[in-house]
């Protein structure tokens, strides 16, 4: 299937990639002939996406704004089958992470990912990151804007960007084109919201200065609105005075956040206008034809009319209960009528969260070609999304889905747990995160109690790094060592869905790890004797306050 | 640099360059995958040594350091810290087989 609506690579992006790959080929052949040391070598790899992990090289591959051609997805599934164990691992920026990667395999495996418009650079090192979007984006019944238009831009003007490849620290953007965020924008580097002004103007509502990490923030709005052509001035001017002011002293206050907190939202806003003002006019405006250029390649695919009702969907929602929760749960409004999103859930009970193996990353490619323009996304909550699908398709995508796994009814229930990889891979983490992630999701399987539970994220890290956001889950799991033992910690009412953007408070001690079943289990009885009609776990957290909480789970100590 | 030496027993680990395997340095100067065959100091000066020879030997491996271990009744080394376990048993839950797809 041809790749339509999407972003093509040129000639330039091709010639560049090519070039970089036959630069770390030599690199890696250089360092395996003893010519080059570690300490030489280790920012090379880590440039080219290539971590050294606790057993085995792992390979971050970038999935800009996450959007995948189902060709892209196949070529993924063959890389983890000739390159590494057969699975992969969807993570929180929406990229693809390869955990058994062998040195000498990389070149190869980087030039393979290169055949589909693919790499991994950026993907590592203090630059600009993948840019993140909305996984719903062009489908969304709430979308004012495409959000991938400006991700690609901004992945453009980024790439390999000379000034920003020495940033203090590392940088992360997320844009939004919907008023109900999905992104998480308010906890980037950089959060970029679409919204139209009362004079029915397009643009940017600026998010400055948001991070989770050791020191969780929540970004702060620099600009209001600013007009869409003006995007990379302002990106620019940001970065600059990043650049300049951002601590390199000290490992943990080098990212941005820290520098709007510790000089002040007024005092960053004036110099990041002071900036822009120089900048606005030269060469970093728009033109009108470069931006009606790229959105021309995000043209939305030509959807027949389907019809909004299906007999057959009607049929199975009274007939077949899993069915039922499923279109409940796993499918959203599309912004035609006839069509609805539909999220597989790579979170069965008890599977490692966001790991697919080849077979299924193929079956998902399948169903994306039959049932979904070819298209999919991953979402930062290691999910996987068909963003077009046909109503009267509903029941066959489920089946399909069934047969690859993906099917369980759980997307944004106490199932769909966001989990780093943790100490299970990463040479950063203090604790696991898997296996309790695992042994939750196992505890709660029964899809009509997740139902009757409702919302409630969990969102599970195996160190202060954060990569699980836990700072943001409704129930935040943060594993932390103390003395040689693996202690987890509790926090409630974090939050970052639909402009409620809250950081989790500490609910009380670190407890061991083989109490956290019966603690969350604790704290969910205590939400359900507790919540009135139609409120969220978070709600009533929000409404009670921790006492009962933190009094239930703290009770057998 | 090493720390708390006195009176541990410790191991010299790495990952291996071509793959990233971890090993341990054997008696004979070798990177060996089984820690059962790594060399095994005694005592702080012990220690010393072992990571000075593991540096000398390290061509083939990353950064090597050194790992505290325990020793049984029959001779057998077991890490200290979870993060040494786990680099030495693997991953503590069943990863997904590379074509099966699991709950079909």
């Amino acid at each position: 299937m041809p790749d339509t609506h999407f972003y093509r690579y040129d000639d330039y992006d091709r010639t560049l990639v090519r070039e970089r790959i036959a630069q770390f080929r030599d690199q890696v052949r250089r360092r395996l002939a003893g010519e080059l040391t570690e300490e030489q070598f280790k920012p090379l790899r880590l440039t080219n996406g290539l971590y050294l992990q606790l057993h085995a090289y792992m390979l971050r591959i970038a999935i800009p704004y996450g959007t995948l051609s189902s060709r892209q997805l196949r070529k993924l599934a063959d890389i983890a089958r000739r390159y590494d164990r057969g699975y992969g691992h969807f993570t929180t920026r929406q990229n693809l992470q390869l955990n058994w990667i062998r040195l000498e395999d990389a070149p190869d495996a980087l030039a393979a990912l290169a055949e589909v418009d693919m790499h991994a650079m950026q993907t590592s090192g203090n630059c600009i990151r993948n840019v993140t979007a909305d996984h719903f984006a062009g489908a969304a019944a709430d979308e004012i804007e495409d959000p991938r238009i400006w991700c690609e831009i901004v992945r453009q003007w980024s790439t390999l960007h000379p000034e920003f490849s020495f940033l203090p620290r590392k940088f992360k953007i997320a844009i939004t084109g919907s008023p109900n965020d999905r992104a998480a924008v308010r906890v980037h580097d950089i959060g970029l919201r679409l919204w139209r002004n009362p004079e029915g103007r397009v643009g940017f509502e600026v998010i400055v200065g948001g991070g989770l990490g050791r020191t969780p923030m929540i970004g702060k709005t620099l600009r209001e609105f600013l007009p869409r052509e003006e995007l990379l001035a302002y990106l620019e001017a940001t970065l600059r005075v990043y650049n300049r002011y951002g601590r390199r002293d000290n490992l943990y206050k080098a990212r941005i956040k820290i520098l709007v907190h510790e000089i002040g939202a007024e005092k960053m806003r004036a110099e990041v206008e002071a900036e822009y003002a120089a900048v606005r006019d030269g060469a970093l405006r728009l033109p009108a034809a470069t931006i009606e250029a790229i959105a021309a390649q995000f043209a939305p695919p030509a959807l027949p009319h389907r019809p909004a009702i299906a007999a057959e969907v009607e049929r199975l929602r009274l007939e077949d209960r899993a069915f039922a929760l499923w279109l409940r749960s796993n499918t959203a409004p599309h912004r035609l009528a006839g069509y609805r999103i539909v999220t597989a859930s790579l979170k069965p009970a008890g599977a490692p969260p966001g790991d697919a193996s080849a077979a299924q990353m193929d079956g998902v490619a399948d169903i994306a070609d039959a049932f979904s323009q070819g298209e999919v996304r991953v979402s930062h909550e290691q999910n996987l999304v068909f963003p077009h699908v046909a109503v009267d398709d509903l029941p066959e995508v489920h089946r399909a889905l069934g047969r690859l796994g993906f099917a369980e009814a759980n997307v944004g229930k106490i199932g769909d747990i966001i989990a780093c990889p943790g100490l299970d891979y990463c040479a950063l983490a203090n604790a696991r995160s898997i296996p309790v992630a695992q042994r939750i999701s196992g505890h709660f399987a029964e899809l009509a109690r997740q139902h009757d539970i409702g919302d409630l994220k969990i969102k599970i890290s195996g160190c202060i790094n954060a990569c699980g956001h836990h700072h943001v889950g409704h129930i935040g799991i943060l594993g932390v060592d103390k003395n040689g033992v693996e202690l987890y910690q509790i926090s409630l009412g974090g939050d970052v869905d639909f402009g409620r953007t809250a950081i989790g408070t500490i609910l009380g001690p670190a407890i061991e790890a083989d109490r956290v079943v019966g603690a969350v289990d604790s704290l969910v009885a205590t939400y359900l004797e507790r919540r009135t009609d139609g409120e969220r776990f978070v709600d009533t957290y929000r409404r009670v306050g921790a006492q009962p909480f933190k009094e239930r789970v703290y009770a057998a100590v | 640099m090493a720390k708390n030496l006195s009176g541990e027993l410790h191991v010299a680990s790495a990952n291996r360059l071509v793959d990233g395997v971890v090993v341990f340095l054997g008696d004979a100067g070798d990177w060996v995958t089984d820690i059962a065959r790594a060399a095994v100091a005694r005592d702080g000066r012990a220690a010393e040594i072992l990571l000075h020879r593991a540096r000398a030997e390290a061509f083939t491996v990353v950064e090597p350091y050194l790992v505290a271990v325990s020793e049984d009744d029959e001779g057998a080394l077991e890490p200290l810290s979870l993060r040494e376990r786990i680099r030495v048993s693997g991953l503590t839950f069943h990863a997904i087989a590379a074509d099966a797809v699991r709950y079909a």
